[in-house]
């Protein structure tokens, strides 16, 4: 996973937990106040449908209360003929679509029911409603203490179907009646159901809004993320078609010198010898045109080798980097007259070829930078190894420059040092610079893995004891 | 020279041409006997346990063993032959390796056939033999204080030492004598200063070498 896809995770997770927790927070509050609401809204309704049963029920007893009310010690006659009056009174009276009185006995023998006349004379003390609540019982308990409410189910005879309602009843002690009426509810769930409804509905839409505003933000992370990609892909792109152009460029100049090199010194010096060669064929003084051949054929094979210690330096494979280092600095001091104190380690061959090419480009590019800007009268150069890695450093008590400044620079000495810099950084290394009025520092450092281990040394000389195969010919 | 035994040589340069070259002018010399000629360090090496000869030319730039380790080798396998260094190298370092290797001359690839017969014959006489360029560099090079760098015989033998293997070991290991290993390890000492062999080891640890 890339540093890159990890911040996008930090970015997003977060985000989204967070979300979550919002989400589940609004929905657990939501429910609880639509609860309490909707449990407020019932109670206030189911109060106002209590007081109305109550007004009806106060309504029917003043209605036969002249008759319930005849002296104790009337004739059975008259008591009959009481009760009779009063269940045509109650069978008559009636309230709105579904609102009724009834009478039971206190055995549970329906005496009036105006609505379902066919249940007269019948017992219900046993019926129970769909809920399995003992309806008549519970009407005949709550009439004997005093008059109360009951809920239970019951057919709603307008409907046709069973609903909820609540029941009132009182007793009519004088005739061992219990008299009742109820008032059906089915509104009241209704209205109920409708605003739980409404509840959910508000927290669907609540629960869209967050997810939406959720959904945009982490597309506009994404975006982002992906148009950061693509440009600094690009600018990647750029670098490296920067580099490649300026390595391309570098080979380029480098061919043509060596091509003049060769066409201007070389070729000409071996098409003189070719003429003194011919001359000797024919000339009389032989020896003094071979002579002079050979002397050419010499200065031919002083300018190759000059020719190709320039393109690479065979110290450097033969001798190892110290060796070669010495060489630079004795090379440098001669040729610019600033005196170069070299520092170099004991041993030979610890680093693979490209390390040591590495360090020794470096160490040249640095001297070449000393020699032309440093305007130093004494420079150190030296390399060294331990547990801490390979070291090398470039000293100088020129007049300084501003490292910062010149690498972002585009003049040749910033792309050199950034060259330095990329070539330590390829082998897992780092490139400092310290440089003040008194002089500048270079240090290249390497880990000291690049470091041959003295192990893996020793390992190969058991097969093959006579050669000392461990050391390559360099 | 005539009336003496010839001086038998043997040529290795990787560059058959100059093989061919230096043997064609060797050859027109009555006083050198050409035994042979290889073309790598390590087949050097081996022609000269057979041959045994005086004098060894070796170029430096070769593919199994170049020629400074290869001098190193012929000091401990054929410490009679002498060698004479035939390069186109003239850097002061290339001259002090050479010596310090054990070369006894160390001539350009340009000079003239009557000079290298010269190096020839003065190194046969037991004496050192360098070109012109390269003679200003040859007593710098030879002095050990100005010099504290190990040959590559020298390092491997510090390694081993500070694996904790033992002379014997070294010995059989690098297929060469108890003695040479005690030489090498009293030039180690005196080369890097130090006295006891846990120094060495220590030297080695501090320079990042040791066992991981």
């Amino acid at each position: 996973m890339t540093l890159r896809q990890k911040i996008l995770l930090l970015a997003t997770i977060p985000l989204l937990v967070a979300v979550a927790v919002i989400m589940a927070v609004v929905n657990r509050q939501a429910e609880a106040v639509s609860a309490q609401e909707i449990a407020l809204f019932e109670k206030t309704m189911l109060a106002a449908k209590k007081a109305e049963l109550l007004n009806y029920m106060s309504l029917a007893e003043t209605s036969i209360e002249h008759l319930t009310g005849i002296p104790r010690n009337s004739s059975a006659e008259d008591v009959i003929e009481a009760q009779t009056r009063a269940k045509q009174i109650l069978n008559s009276l009636t309230f709105g679509e579904d609102g009724y009185f009834f009478v039971y006995d206190l055995d549970g023998t329906s005496v009036v029911h105006p609505k379902q006349g066919w249940r007269v004379g019948q017992n219900y003390l046993d019926l129970r409603d769909k809920d399995d609540r003992p309806v008549i019982r519970n009407l005949i308990a709550a009439a004997k203490a005093g008059g109360g409410f009951t809920r239970y189910a019951w057919e709603q005879p307008s409907r046709g179907d069973v609903t909820d309602k609540i029941g009132y009843a009182v007793l009519i002690e004088p005739w061992g009646w219990m008299m009742g009426t109820g008032i059906y509810i089915d509104d009241v769930i209704t209205q109920a159901a409708a605003a739980r409804a409404g509840v959910d509905a508000r927290i669907r839409q609540t629960f869209l809004l967050i997810g939406g505003i959720t959904l945009a933000t982490v597309l506009a992370v994404f975006a982002t993320w992906i148009v950061i990609n693509i440009r600094e892909s690009r600018l990647a792109d750029a670098k490296l078609q920067a580099l490649a152009q300026k390595v391309t460029d570098a080979q380029e100049d480098e061919r043509g010198r060596v091509a003049r090199e060769l066409h201007d010194s070389i070729s000409q010096i071996l098409v003189s010898v070719k003429y003194m060669l011919q001359r000797a064929r024919r000339a009389p003084d032989t020896g003094e045109a071979l002579g002079k051949a050979e002397e050419n054929l010499n200065l031919a094979i002083t300018e190759v080798r000059r020719i190709s210690h320039d393109l690479r330096p065979g110290l450097l494979d033969d001798l190892g980097l110290s060796r070669a280092l010495q060489n630079l600095g004795e090379e440098f001091a001669t040729r610019t007259g600033i005196a170069v104190d070299v520092q170099t380690t004991a041993f030979k061959n610890l680093l693979p070829d490209d390390v040591k090419t590495a360090l020794y480009r470096i160490a040249q590019e640095a001297l070449t930078n000393v020699e032309r800007h440093a305007g130093a009268s004494r420079v150190e150069l030296g390399v060294t190894h331990g547990q801490e890695g390979v070291v090398l450093k470039i000293t100088d008590d020129g007049c300084g420059f501003d490292p910062a400044g010149l690498r972002a620079s585009r003049k040749p000495v910033g792309i050199g040092l950034k060259n330095m810099a990329e070539r330590i950084a390829r082998h897992g290394g780092k490139l400092s610079i310290d440089s003040n009025a008194e002089g500048t520092g270079l240090r290249a450092w390497l880990p000291r893995g690049v470091l041959r281990s003295g192990g893996a040394v020793a390992a190969p000389r058991a097969a093959e004891p006579a050669t000392d195969a461990a050391w390559p010919a360099e | 020279m005539t009336d003496r035994a010839p001086i038998r040589v043997i040529i290795a340069d990787d560059h058959p041409l100059v093989l061919e070259g230096v043997r064609a002018c060797l050859e027109t010399y009555d006083h050198i006997e050409i035994l042979g000629t290889a073309t790598t360090g390590k087949a050097a090496l081996d022609l000269a346990r057979r041959t045994a000869p005086d004098i060894a030319i070796l170029d430096i730039n070769m593919p199994e063993m170049n020629g400074l380790d290869a001098t190193e080798q012929f000091r401990e396998t054929v410490p009679e032959t002498r060698l004479l260094i035939l390069s186109m190298h003239d850097d002061r370092e290339y001259i002090a390796s050479a010596l310090q290797a054990g070369a006894r001359g160390y001539i350009l690839k340009d000079v003239s056939t009557e000079e290298m017969v010269a190096a020839i014959e003065a190194i046969h006489r037991g004496g050192t033999y360098f070109s012109a360029g390269v003679d200003a560099f040859a007593s710098l090079a030879e002095d050990p204080a100005t010099d504290t760098a190990l040959t590559t015989r020298e390092q491997t033998i510090l390694l081993c030492l500070a694996d904790g293997k033992s002379n014997k070991d070294i010995a059989r290991e690098l297929d060469i004598s108890v003695r040479t290993v005690e030489t090498h390890r009293k030039n180690l000492k005196r080369k890097l200063g130090i006295s006891s062999t846990a120094g060495l080891t220590r030297y080695v640890i501090e320079n990042g070498l040791g066992r991981a």
